[in-house]
């Protein structure tokens, strides 16, 4: 058995025959003259054509490879949990099957992981791609997680990141997260870096992503803000809710009854039911807050890795730091 | 029994609950079915709840030399739980599930058997198939509902006749009713389901005995099939459609009023849609919590569940993992 490779080059792969080869070269090229030991784990997400056959073929030439092969399509955010569940390096870097990232950048991301940061992520500032379709709903998108989550970062959809296994092997990524990793990720308190890279148009193959993801990005904004932010207190965050429709609830009931004291005894049913449909939801609202309190507590995510993780990583404040270079 | 390889041995599995035939005359159709199609095979019967006259009944069989294992519940606990029962038992790679009365023509359960060569999962469709219009509308209208909510088109997932590889009932846990699901639900892990034709038993002729009340457990089924396979790992996307639509409809009456109250000078005190409103309200702020909730749990938990499974690992002195059956 070969010593643990340092760096890991992790590739999702869905329906790219055409590329596949092209990729291996190109990664092979690029990253051989760093002069670390690497290993790259291609994902065949349950492609329909010839993807897995190449790769399994590029594997038996190349014993940096490994083919990590999925029983069924599933979808990029899998595809990338699984490359890096499958990963050994302690450096791990992320990139898309397509060729549109240049495996030439990947030096700049090891020199800022050697300078202390947790992770890096790239910024596509030359983006090519489709401006209306791609590159308009991408600008709102970002800057709306920007905002949400506090971790300003220009280009969230860049495939190209790198990552501390250590932290990253902790991250939960499920559903369609890939694009909040550096958000999720803020949970431990990472020191993130933003760095410029080449981006190519797409030479084979379809693109596939399309518009229809808004609506998606939307509620899981939501879900990464409330996990993320409120990790600690849920309670907090759903009695910060309940607040509003408690003091609702009350200010019709107060104001039904002065009414009726004024009317001389003409009690507004509507305005009263309403006030005590207000004052039921915000108990409801209260203990479901409790019920989540009970949720984390039970959960694996309160252990105390992520707090041994940015201690490692020195004293740091827990709000993250987005530098960007370029 | 002979000795036969482990990978040859079909595992017949029947399940026996409230209904079934004589299942003297039954075994033997299916006995003879396999034998027809030279397939190896051991049968498992479990008794859905306590039947002392058919466990006897298999006992004096089994001490004819028939290859039967008999296991008996304590109690009715639903079809899919007695087949996972049945599952522990049982010694074959390949799995074939028949049901207690004459559904399939026994002459064609060996082509389910067959059809495994290239599927995980094969599921019976009796065609043509017998039945009053109203029953067939019925069932058109259950696969229809089912292919509109999880996107899979099967055309008879009532029948019990189902051929399963070990790997499949390994992963994948049903209970209770759920057997009709199990295509559904295998496909979802991954699994290769085909739908194979068989003749329909002569015998196989039941009036539509339908309650009122098996139709509401057939909707509930749908329903939480329909949970298990979309949402189980985001459940916001479900919530939060119903909390924000049921929010927005509740805040359409409120705007209607108010705008009534400000330049019509309807009184609001004394509009009953008020409460209405108000409702809706909150109901949309509810479930939309209720999303999250899910969410915290699924969180909490991402850890150990795991969104995909993996077929093989090639290259790269892959020691720790061959195959996908270490992902359970």
């Amino acid at each position: 058995m070969s010593p643990r490779p340092h760096l890991s080059i992790i590739v999702p792969f869905y329906n790219e025959e055409e590329n596949i080869r092209r990729m291996h070269a190109a990664l092979a090229d690029a990253v051989t003259p760093i002069g670390v030991p690497f290993e790259m784990v291609l994902v065949d997400d349950g492609s329909r054509d010839r993807t897995f056959a190449i790769a399994a073929e590029i594997a038996r030439s190349d014993p940096r490879v490994r083919v990590v092969k999925f029983r069924r399509n599933y979808g990029q955010t899998p595809a990338m949990a699984a490359g890096i569940e499958h990963a050994r390096g302690n450096i791990l870097i992320t990139m898309d099957g397509d060729l549109q990232n240049d495996p030439r950048d990947i030096p700049l991301f090891l020199e800022k992981i050697a300078e202390g940061y947790d992770i890096v992520v790239g910024w596509r500032f030359n983006r090519q791609d489709k401006l209306v379709t791609r590159k308009i709903p991408s600008r709102i998108a970002n800057w709306l997680i920007g905002k949400v989550t506090g971790v300003p970062i220009r280009d969230n959809g860049c495939s190209l990141k790198a990552f501390r296994g250590a932290l990253i092997k902790e991250i939960p990524l499920y559903s369609e997260m890939h694009r909040f990793i550096p958000a999720m990720a803020s949970i431990a308190g990472p020191r993130i870096a933003e760095i410029k890279v080449r981006h190519h148009a797409r030479e084979f193959g379809q693109s596939k992503y399309g518009l229809s993801r808004i609506y998606k990005v939307l509620l899981d904004l939501m879900v990464i803000k409330t996990v993320a932010s409120f990790a600690d207190a849920p309670l907090r965050w759903f009695a910060a809710l309940a607040l509003p429709s408690a003091f609702i609830g009350l200010a019709a009931l107060g104001y039904a009854i002065v009414d009726a004291a004024r009317s001389g005894g003409e009690f507004s049913l509507p305005i009263a039911g309403s006030g005590v449909i207000f004052l039921a939801s915000a108990a409801i609202l209260l203990s479901g807050g409790a019920l989540a309190e009970l949720v984390y507590r039970l959960g694996d995510v309160r252990d105390a890795r992520f707090v041994r993780l940015t201690a490692e990583n020195s004293a740091r404040a827990a709000i993250p730091t987005v530098e960007t270079h370029s | 029994m002979t000795t036969v390889a482990r990978r040859d041995l079909v595992s017949v599995i029947i399940p026996v609950g409230s209904r079934h035939s004589d299942i003297g005359a039954l075994h033997a159709d299916y006995r003879a079915g396999l034998a027809a199609a030279g397939h190896a095979c051991e049968f498992v019967y479990v008794l859905d709840g306590p039947n002392p006259a058919i466990a006897d009944q298999l006992r004096g069989l089994s001490a004819t030399g028939e290859p039967i294992t008999v296991l008996s519940l304590g109690r009715r606990f639903g079809e899919a739980t007695a087949l996972m029962v049945g599952f522990e038992r049982c010694a074959g790679d390949r799995i074939l599930t028949l049901p207690a009365y004459a559904q399939v023509d026994a002459r064609d359960i060996g082509t389910l058997v067959d059809a495994l060569d290239d599927s995980d999962v094969v599921v019976s469709h009796r065609t043509p198939r017998a039945g009053s219009w109203f029953e067939r509308l019925r069932r058109t209208a259950f696969h229809n509902l089912l292919a509109f909510n999880t996107g899979l088109r099967f055309n008879d997932l009532g029948c019990g006749a189902r051929a399963v590889r070990r790997r499949v009932l390994e992963e994948i846990q049903i209970y209770g009713d759920q057997h009709r699901f199990l295509a559904v639900l295998a496909d979802r892990h991954g699994f290769h389901v085909r739908e194979v034709p068989v003749r329909q038993s002569p015998l196989d002729r039941r009036a539509g005995v339908y309650r009122p009340r098996e139709y509401a457990r057939g909707f509930i089924d749908i329903f939480t099939v329909f949970f298990l396979v979309r949402f189980t790992k985001k459940p916001l996307r479900f919530f939060g459609m119903m909390g924000v639509s049921t929010f927005v409809v509740g805040a359409l009456i409120v705007l209607w009023l108010v705008a009534d109250r400000l330049f019509f000078g309807h009184s609001l005190a004394t509009r009953p849609a008020l409460l209405l409103a108000s409702l809706l309200v909150v109901l949309g702020f509810q479930l939309f919590a209720l999303g999250l909730l899910g969410e915290l749990m699924i969180f909490t938990h991402a850890g150990q569940i795991k969104d995909y499974r993996v077929e093989t690992i090639v290259g790269g002195e892959s020691d720790d993992q061959q195959d996908g059956t270490s992902h359970l």
